[in-house]
């Protein structure tokens, strides 16, 4: 099986007319211009809050957009991924522990996103080749993942050094605005950033894109055309598992520093609402992300000014309003819709 | 195939739940020991002679974990201190979420404890109740202040808002930004308001010119005190906008900012509850101190008035101070010593307002 696309003209072409297209592109374009100038605005009024907040908004995304690119290649080949929340947790107190032990944050990595790659094979080996139901798969993984990691948890080990530091990329790094919040980030998070632009590619464009969505909408169509659905979904949601894996690796050696128990704090649930907000695509979801991020940004800065007498709950609250309201109107209106394969078990026949 | 497919998630999921409740309570919840049960009779006080029985220490967290490296594992060593000196021993429960307060502390009661310490103001109400329905048992309430006393229930109390103001006076007097912030675990809970009040009017007390900027964790009980990555970026969001030292108060959540400031070249942080730089190794690049609140000799010392039978009700306060400066020594001034030791007496003299209780 060929994975990585050559320029497959036929996929290419499977994207809908162009007409529809122009109308929404018009109207991105005039969000996006709105965005940039009120953006600028508050930067020529406060640089340095600005920059905080955009800092912020950038890092509480990473993890997220993590956790929802993790969970999309699992729904766009049919496999409902609940226990991101786990992965993240297992390779989290992997990566710290590991990266403790021999005193490399790289190994941490590795471990980290090695015990992504193992739980998202027992998620396929549960819900794929014992065709459990999937929710509960999922489930299995997050309580075994906090049982065992308070269980092994060795409250006296600590990093011993400092964790992940920013990068500076050179005379980006000095661009008014951005130059702070995009380029001068610590490693995973610019990784993070690579993968969402490769992965948003691949789904879409890819041989591989096209088969994963194959198995999700149609999975004994698939097979007829000589796709073998159940090895691609086992690989679908293993390398998923990787996803969520340096997600958690992120967490414990990037975002704080240190490993304690529990410490992902239901992020991977909110990964998942990232996901379909952003429609199950990479770039969707960052923007999601983003917004998931901006408002946790933007209520601890109400908090630090002191001016507004908003209550920091209310603009917590948020993005899962409009999460609800997105979901709900693309179900009215028919907008989006789940792959037809989706949390079914798919049997060879 | 079925059948078999079900019964593997099953084993699986019991063998998963299993491993999460045996961390809850059971496994670590070994204890000092010391002495095994036969011999704990003669070590013991006299006043429980006729009981072979030895004396049981009983002690629920709040949601943050026994070993959160702040104000459950202070008092779960004040309980362990107590339990070595009398040489019995010590249990602890974990409590996963808040609706479990009252189950709880209700298995210590079923097994028979003497003395049942509940750790944290969100048990407050759970600790009264079970107080009054069993008169027989000692309770100790950390952070609980006691409303109207009851002869059974001692409210460990401590003054936050002194331990803060001190933190917050040597703050101003560190500070070059003249910005300092403060990373707090949640409103909901008083001595948390007590510390961020005090560490706010102690900074502006030495420095006037001082802008306080300070953040609550916006979730509820549940999540307030073990949510490091969000304690993290909130730092860095306050270090960003020229904060250069910051004050971490909220179990894991305000850990997850030490760690993040030690990071910064030329910033402080200040800890919380104990001295953090043995308990977070991470933060000492940046720990210039603690503001603590002696929580361990508290329990222990009600431990041990229960165990002698000679037990006040009611409010017990407990005592607060700065860490030591560990690395930090040589940057704080004589000058700030003597400062330090002047806003000290002043609180001792009750002079000085700290801005708690409010009005």
């Amino acid at each position: 099986m060929t994975l990585i696309a050559g320029s497959d003209p036929e996929a290419s072409r499977a994207k809908g007319g162009a007409s529809r297209w122009t109308t929404r592109r018009v109207w991105s374009l005039a969000g996006a211009a709105v965005l940039v100038a009120v953006v600028w605005a508050f930067y020529a009024w406060n640089g340095a809050q600005t920059t905080a907040v955009l800092s912020g908004t950038v890092r509480a995304a990473t993890l997220l957009v993590l956790g929802a690119m993790c969970g999309m290649i699992g729904e766009r080949s049919g496999i409902v991924n609940i226990g991101i929340e786990g992965q993240f947790l297992m390779s989290a107190f992997a990566a710290f522990t590991i990266a403790s032990i021999s005193g490399s944050l790289f190994l941490g990595v590795v471990a980290g996103v090695s015990t992504g790659l193992a739980m998202g094979w027992m998620l396929a080996a549960m819900a794929v080749g014992l065709r459990t139901d999937q929710i509960i798969a999922g489930t299995v993984l997050n309580i075994a993942a906090l049982g065992l990691t308070s269980f092994f948890y060795d409250r006296g080990r600590s990093l011993g050094q400092l964790k992940y530091q920013a990068i500076e990329l050179g005379p980006l790094a000095d661009l008014p605005v951005v130059g702070t919040a995009l380029f001068n980030r610590p490693p995973l998070t610019y990784l993070a950033l690579i993968l969402v632009i490769v992965l948003h590619v691949l789904l879409l464009r890819s041989v591989w894109g096209m088969r994963t969505t194959a198995i999700g909408e149609h999975p004994g169509a698939a097979a007829t055309v000589g796709i073998d659905v159940i090895r691609l979904r086992y690989l679908n949601v293993t390398l998923a598992g990787g996803l969520a894996g340096l997600g958690g690796a992120y967490l414990a050696l990037e975002a704080v520093g240190t490993f304690t128990r529990a410490m992902s704090g239901g992020r991977g649930f909110l990964a998942l609402a990232v996901m379909i907000f952003g429609r199950r695509t990479p770039l969707g979801a960052y923007a999601a992300a983003l917004f998931f991020g901006f408002t946790t940004a933007l209520q601890n800065q109400f908090q630090l000014n002191d001016t507004f007498d908003i209550p920091a709950q209310f603009v917590g609250m948020l993005p899962f309003v409009v999460t609800i309201i997105v979901v709900a109107a693309a179900g009215l209106f028919g907008r989006m819709r789940d792959p037809a394969a989706l949390g079914q078990p798919y049997e060879v026949r | 195939m079925t059948a078999f497919n079900k019964r593997f998630a099953i084993v699986f999921a019991v063998l998963a739940i299993f491993a999460a409740a045996c961390t809850g309570s059971d496994e670590p919840a070994a204890t000092t020991a010391a002495a095994p049960a036969t011999t704990a009779p003669a070590e013991a006080p006299a006043d429980d002679m006729d009981d072979a029985e030895p004396f049981k220490i009983g002690l629920v967290t709040d949601t943050g974990k026994v070993d959160d490296k702040s104000f459950n594992q202070s008092a779960w060593e004040g309980a362990q201190e107590a339990a070595a000196a009398l040489g019995v021993e010590a249990n602890y429960i974990e409590t996963e979420e808040a609706k479990d307060y009252d189950n709880n502390i209700g298995l210590f009661v079923e097994d028979g404890a003497n003395v049942i310490i509940t750790v944290g103001f969100g048990l407050g109400d759970a600790t009264i109740a079970a107080a009054q329905a069993n008169p027989d048992i000692f309770f100790i309430g950390v952070d609980q202040f006691q409303g109207e006393a009851l002869p059974n229930l001692a409210g460990l109390i401590f003054p936050e808002d002194q331990s803060g103001f001190l933190a917050g006076a040597l703050a101003g007097m560190l500070t070059e930004t003249n910005i300092v912030g403060a990373v707090l675990g949640t409103d909901l809970v008083p001595p948390v308001v007590a510390f961020k009040e005090g560490w706010e009017h102690g900074a502006r007390y030495t420095n006037p010119d001082v802008e306080t900027i300070s953040t609550y964790h916006p979730g509820g009980l549940d999540v307030a005190f073990g949510d490091p990555d969000w304690g993290a970026a909130t730092a860095r969001q306050a270090l960003d906008q020229g904060a250069d030292i910051i004050f971490g108060a909220g179990g894991a959540t305000g850990n997850g900012a030490l760690i993040e400031i030690a990071s910064q070249d030329g910033a402080f942080c200040v800890g919380v509850d104990t001295d953090q730089w043995n308990t977070v190794p991470e933060a000492q690049p940046c720990l210039v101190t603690s503001a603590m609140k002696l929580i361990t000799p508290g329990v222990a010392d009600l431990v041990a008035q229960a165990a002698s039978g000679d037990f006040a009700g009611g409010n017990y306060l407990g005592e607060v101070g700065l860490a030591p400066f560990h690395d930090f020594d040589d940057i704080v001034t004589d000058d700030m010593r003597a400062t330090l030791d002047d806003v000290l007496a002043g609180l001792n003299a009750g002079e000085i307002d700290t801005g708690w209780p409010p009005g």
